[in-house]
């Protein structure tokens, strides 16, 4: 039983829409700048990947505005741009139709503004709670769309998104639903979580007048990661149904592997990576010879970019330094919990347009990071196989195996 | 604020629950369901209130409002005088 990608919808730093989207991102151009949305004079890393022009009131009703989070809002138009890609739901009975989100941190840009009022005294807002649970996204995902089969929300931090379209293919495989809309979306450009992950020393502090060149993973002197805010859905359905309601199709989702560290609360252990690696590829009854791209994790924390590099060497020996990979945190920063959804659509789009998108701002690699990153312009290399990395907080590590369709 | 800038404000947020209502067609003696607002909008409403002209609903007699001229009232009874 194949599972295939059949729609796509993202919301990015880079680019609203797939072809908005992939031509930013096979042009090379960063989506970092200073950040917009607050006044972050009091951090320290205070560039960021902002959706810009992302307008809420141009799709939803005020009611809506209202009772969701920005996250939710983000994934709302990424789920509809996907539903709508893949040429609308409506052959499928509605308790048919699955939705799987990943979200790291859920509607905390309305828990931190109400935190704020009830430290003062004010009255805090009654959807505080319904705007900020994490399942908020695929509920209203389901309201708009009236899809009443499974609703799950994954959270596993900058894995959720990886996750949740993993819990997909395990939901049509299992026969549980007959379509998912899966993916992940994340919105924490905010004061206090950012502060939160800068007192962890994950975020970049250095780049801080110069944000288009912050992200550099794998390259030498990287001092972190840039917070970044987006969405990313995939339409999954069963290659049988797809072909019989003769839907478009851009790839098959043909494995998933994941693995807990079971060391660490926030460092990356290779065995782990190296295991979801492995797993996704078992998972599709591949071996690992048959991977011709890998789109990193790659975060441009000092530590994790090598980390990943050995477990891609560990894992693929000699031909590691074969396989096209990249990095497309370099274009938008972190989007924690939509970052696979994200790049899961770049993997889909290299094996359909031949094209990996490059890592940008590697003019100098790290010289523990030695494999073939893309550096800084795009490549033609016609991948027939794509694996999508996450390793999350939790040491939660994830992959999950795209292919092209023959 | 005088009492016509009390029901337009009181309007628009009643406008912002409800999908696809004519705000034409509400007046003071609107009750809450006809308009189709549900029990979390009402709450929501009165939030808004609160927020916007500085009063604090009593629950006990909050519990109690079924119109639209029962918040605008209690609001009239219950804001802050305008300082001169």
């Amino acid at each position: 039983m194949r599972v295939i990608v059949t729609g796509m919808g993202v919301v990015s730093p880079i680019g609203i829409g797939t072809d908005q989207f992939w031509s930013a991102a096979v042009n090379g151009i960063s989506g970092i700048k200073k950040i917009s949305s607050f006044d972050a004079s009091n951090l320290r890393s205070q560039i960021a990947g902002e959706v810009s022009e992302f307008n809420p009131s141009t799709f939803l009703s005020p009611k809506y505005i209202e009772q969701t989070d920005r996250f939710t809002q983000l994934a709302l138009l990424a789920a509809s741009l996907a539903i709508e890609d893949a040429g609308g739901l409506d052959t499928y009975a509605p308790q048919r139709v699955a939705v799987s989100i990943g979200s790291g941190m859920g509607g905390f840009a309305t828990f931190e503004s109400s935190a704020i009022r009830k430290f003062r005294n004010q009255p805090v807002p009654p959807f505080t709670v319904p705007r900020t649970m994490a399942n908020s996204a695929a509920a209203w995902i389901a309201i708009k769309h009236q899809l009443k089969g499974v609703n799950l929300t994954c959270s596993t931090a900058c894995s959720s998104g990886a996750n949740a379209i993993g819990m997909a293919l395990d939901l049509l495989r299992a026969g549980r639903a007959d379509v998912v809309v899966a993916g992940g979306a994340e919105a924490c450009v905010l004061p206090l979580t950012m502060n939160g992950f800068e007192i962890l020393h994950a975020l970049t502090t250095g780049s801080n007048a110069d944000p288009a060149r912050a992200s550099r993973p794998f390259a030498k002197g990287r001092d972190g990661f840039i917070m970044a805010e987006g969405a990313g859905i995939l339409i999954l359905e069963r290659e049988e149904e797809a072909t019989h309601r003769g839907a478009k199709m851009y790839a098959r989702l043909a494995g998933y592997g994941q693995a807990c560290d079971a060391l660490h609360i926030v460092m990356p252990n290779m065995e782990g990576q190296v295991s979801a690696m492995r797993g996704a590829i078992e998972d599709a009854g591949m071996a690992p010879d048959s991977i011709d791209h890998i789109n990193a994790h790659a975060t441009s924390t000092p530590l994790g970019d090598i980390v990943e590099t050995r477990a891609i060497k560990n894992l693929f020996g000699n031909r590691a330094r074969d396989i096209a990979i990249s990095a497309t945190k370099s274009l938008l920063g972190h989007t924690v919990g939509a970052s696979a959804a994200i790049g899961s659509i770049a993997t889909i789009m290299a094996l359909r347009t031949g094209m990996i998108h490059p890592t940008i701002n590697l003019e100098e690699a790290d010289p523990e990071c030695d494999l073939d990153y893309t550096p800084n312009v795009a490549q033609q290399k016609n991948p027939r196989t794509g694996l999508c990395n996450a390793f999350g907080f939790g040491g939660n590590n994830a992959s999950i195996l795209f292919t092209t369709l023959e | 604020m005088d009492t016509a800038e009390i029901e337009a404000k009181v309007i628009q947020f009643i406008a912002t629950k409800v999908e696809n209502l004519d705000t034409s067609t509400i007046s003071r003696s609107s009750k809450f369901e006809e308009l189709g607002l549900d029990s979390m909008d009402t709450i929501q409403l009165l939030f808004d209130a609160e927020d916007t002209f500085g009063i604090n609903f009593d629950s006990e007699e909050a519990k109690g409002f079924s119109s639209v001229g029962d918040i605008i009232s209690y609001i009239e009874n219950h804001q802050a005088p305008a300082s001169s």
